[in-house]
């Protein structure tokens, strides 16, 4: 055997000491540096077998960092009694030629398999961090006390190197850790930029979904809403669920519970509630999209997924999705806000589009923010030319407006008025304006809304009717149109006439002023009278006049209103005629006739002389009864008789001969004297 | 949107895995799958279209480092285009896009290998 000097051996455990820094150095992976000590140390000792041992804390398992003629093995459990009968050897080394009843199980195979002859527990102040496991040395000699020595300084390089290693990747850890908080922020961040920004519910849903699904690795997800008015819960939102067909309802105990306490749970495999049974999923967390009143719906995910497989969800992963779901809260609130508010200004826009009165709104500075199709029809204005415009410009020439407005403006309350001529338009326009305060919610005035109601028509109709019929019968026909048919139909009406007897033989002595005069004070009597009784006067014919009853409204009692008109008149006359003697005017005598019959009745004429009156042989036989009827006389046919006779003194008087009849017909004289 | 589909086709030298689905533990083991049969057969180059992946969880991204890694040991190279900006959000704070590397388009992706 050749003899080793010390010298020899000393310069080669100092070059072995060498290499080892270089080792340390110059590898940057922990898989590496172990590889390189192994097999440094085993050089150094003159071992061909062994294995650095990795010891996880955290996970209490052992994993082989670096082997020599050991299979490979994965972690596995250390024995139990390890760390307290290695913390014996620390520092030092365990001499393993006989094993010790403590070393169990893999480690125990795994020294077995390398025939280890020293186990080193690796130690950093309290910390086990491994195990140097070196087996018999070349040719079964026994180590050396140098050796030994040697080994544990290498083992105690190893630690340091160990230690580093663990320090490196608590680091990485803590990043990585670091960054998935960040991501969590992130997210957070995302939905509190969706909710100002995104306002479809539909897509803010599957947003906020689809970044908890990805920030808590669940396999899949979905957002629950309560169907109105119903205990169901649909799928809002779903991510990776294809076969979603279990009913829900709000009614299972688990939704009740998040409900009630407002917070959300983790469902566990150990205690499988009616939900995972119905979803058949094991791992299922549960937060509520909670607002300060109400809960919208909830979040649901399931199978928390891990490099290895699916694992439970934590605390800290309901905590994020509870954080997420207050965000998605807030974000669907607004989102359905916004829908509702955008459906009520469309509901609003499409009455007041509807509405024929024009609506004008106003802001605080008097300019008009808004106006309705009615309002640019009656102003005959574009929206360009009047949104911005201020009401002053708009309205300069209608002062009475600006008045009301200004009055409403100061007074802060609502100012109205009617039949205003509207001289922004035209002068012939005529219409009601009102303008009254705008106040928000909190009470606070906003501004004016004015309210212009065109009634030139309508002005127009009375104006028209107003010559016709009395003020009671404009207003009845503008009240209800129904009861205006001016088209022409078939109706039963009464018809008086009355003529002034001997009228064209008296005028002939009279100045044509004494004339007008004459007529204009009967005529403004006898109208009195017909208007009184709601009678439309059809025609003024020289000195006749025609009245209806019952056009264009019927009434049950137009031939008792007609008698009573005739009988008035006749009263009226006699009294004007009281005045006419005192003034030494002749008196006038008049002759009444009144028939009740069908007529057609409707707006009659050309196209640009059209009067609405009432035509037919009724109306020629009361005209005839008139002819017929002498001074002071009112001359009624049978029909009218017939419904008036309880009612008035009436003579039956043979009958006479009308034109365009045949045969006579029968008359009955009123006795108006009693 | 269910179930994790992949196209993978060739352009050159570059393999083109076009993905549709999450991108989670099984969406990656399938990428990751299609990356390593195809590295067997001497491909270094891969571009990864995600359009059509719009959410990954970072199970899917350590699935995505591995493959780096495996890349880094036969000098390969990693890029992606089409991301969604949530994806590429997750990418750059999950310090992927250290390693590999993000493109806009296909034809970008196959210049930026080259």
């Amino acid at each position: 055997m050749i003899e080793v000097s010390v010298a020899d051996q000393l310069d080669y455990y100092l070059t072995s000491l060498d290499e080892l820094g270089e080792v340390l150095i110059d590898a940057d992976q922990p898989g590496s540096v172990g590889k390189g000590i192994l097999r440094l140390t085993l050089g150094t000792v003159m071992a061909s077998k062994g294995a650095i041992f990795l010891y996880h804390q955290k996970k209490d398992k052992l994993t082989i960092l670096a082997s020599q003629g050991l299979k490979e093995r994965t972690p596995f459990s250390p024995p139990k009694k390890l760390k307290s009968q290695s913390e014996k050897y620390r520092h030092d080394h365990i001499n393993i030629d006989k094993i010790p009843p403590w070393l169990t199980g893999e480690l125990k195979s795994c020294i077995n398999e390398l025939g280890s002859k020293i186990l080193v527990p690796l130690f950093h102040k309290d910390h086990l961090l491994g195990l140097l496991c070196v087996g018999k040395k070349f040719m079964g000699e026994s180590y050396t006390g140098a050796e030994i020595k040697i080994l544990e300084i290498i083992a105690n390089h190893l630690t340091k190197a160990l230690y580093n290693y663990k320090l490196i990747q608590d680091v990485e850890d803590k990043q990585n850790q670091l960054n998935l908080k960040l991501l969590e922020l992130e997210t957070l961040f995302d939905i509190s930029v969706a909710i100002s920004s995104v306002l479809d519910v539909g897509e803010l849903s599957d947003e906020i979904l689809w970044r908890s699904v990805g920030i808590l690795n669940a396999s899949k997800g979905m957002m629950l809403i309560p169907k109105e008015n119903s205990p169901i819960l649909e799928p809002n939102s779903s991510f990776n669920w294809d076969d979603m067909d279990a009913l829900l309802s709000k009614k299972l105990a688990v939704f009740k519970k998040v409900e009630d306490e407002k917070s959300g749970l983790i469902l566990t495999p150990e205690n499988k509630n009616a939900l995972q049974k119905k979803l058949g999923e094991d791992h299922v967390i549960i937060a509520p999209l909670q607002t300060k009143d109400n809960t919208l719906g909830y979040m649901l995910l399931c199978n928390k997924e891990s490099r290895h497989g699916v694992e439970a969800f934590n605390q800290t992963d309901l905590d994020l999705l509870t954080a997420l779901c207050n965000q998605g809260a807030v974000a669907l609130d607004n989102a359905r806000l916004f829908k509702d508010i955008t459906e009520a200004k469309q509901f609003n826009e499409s009455i007041l589009g509807s509405i024929a009165t024009g609506v004008i709104t106003l802001d605080t500075l008097g300019e008009i923010d808004s106006i309705n199709q009615a309002g640019q029809n009656i102003l005959k204005m574009g929206m360009d030319e009047i949104i911005g415009n201020h009401y002053m410009f708009l309205f300069e020439k209608d002062e009475e407006i600006l008045e009301l407005i200004q009055k409403s403006e100061v007074e802060n309350t609502t100012h109205s008025e009617i039949n205003m001529s509207f001289l922004t338009v035209s002068p012939e326009t005529v219409v009601n304006v009102s303008a009254a305060p705008r106040i928000d919610p909190d009470g606070n005035i906003q501004g004016l809304v004015i309210a212009i109601e065109d009634i030139t028509d309508v002005s127009k109709i009375k104006n028209t009717f107003k010559r016709y019929v009395s003020k009671q019968v404009v207003d009845e026909l503008l009240d209800d149109d129904a009861k205006l048919n001016l088209g022409g139909e078939e109706r039963e009406v009464t018809i008086l006439f009355s003529d002034i007897r001997g009228f064209t033989s008296m005028s002939e002595n009279m100045n044509p002023e004494n004339v007008v005069a004459t007529l204009n004070e009967y005529f403004s009597d006898m109208i009195d009278i017909v208007f009184k009784h709601n009678g439309t006067l059809d025609k003024i014919i020289g000195d006749e006049l025609m009245i209806v009853y019952g056009a264009p409204i019927s009434a049950d009692n137009d031939t008792q209103r007609a008698v009573v008109t005739a009988v008035e008149m006749q009263k009226q006359i006699e009294r004007l005629n009281e005045q006419r003697k005192k003034r030494n005017e002749e008196p006038i005598m008049v002759g009444i006739g009144i028939n009740r019959g069908i007529v057609v009745s409707g707006n009659i004429g050309s196209r640009d002389m059209m009067d609405y009156t009432v035509i037919g042989d009724a109306v020629n036989l009361g005209a005839r009864l008139c002819s017929a009827a002498g001074p002071g006389e009112i001359y009624v046919s049978p029909t009218v008789w017939k419904e008036t006779k309880t009612k008035f003194h009436y003579e039956k008087l043979n009958p006479i001969k009308v034109k365009g009849k045949k045969e006579k017909v029968g008359v009955y004289r009123i006795d108006w004297s009693a | 949107m269910s179930d994790f589909s992949l196209n993978v086709r060739e352009e050159g030298d570059v393999v083109i895995i076009e993905t549709a689905g999450y991108l989670n533990n099984v969406g990656g083991e399938k990428v990751s799958e299609a990356c390593y049969e195809k590295m067997e057969t001497g491909k270094k180059l891969f571009l990864i279209n995600l359009e059509n992946s719009k959410v990954v969880n970072s199970i899917g991204v350590s699935i995505l480092i591995e493959i780096i890694e495996k890349l880094q040991d036969v000098d390969g190279k990693l890029g992606y285009y089409n991301l969604a900006p949530i994806v590429e959000k997750t990418f750059n704070i999950m310090g992927l896009t250290k390693y590999s590397t993000v493109y806009y388009s296909e034809a970008e992706g196959l210049e930026g290998m080259a």
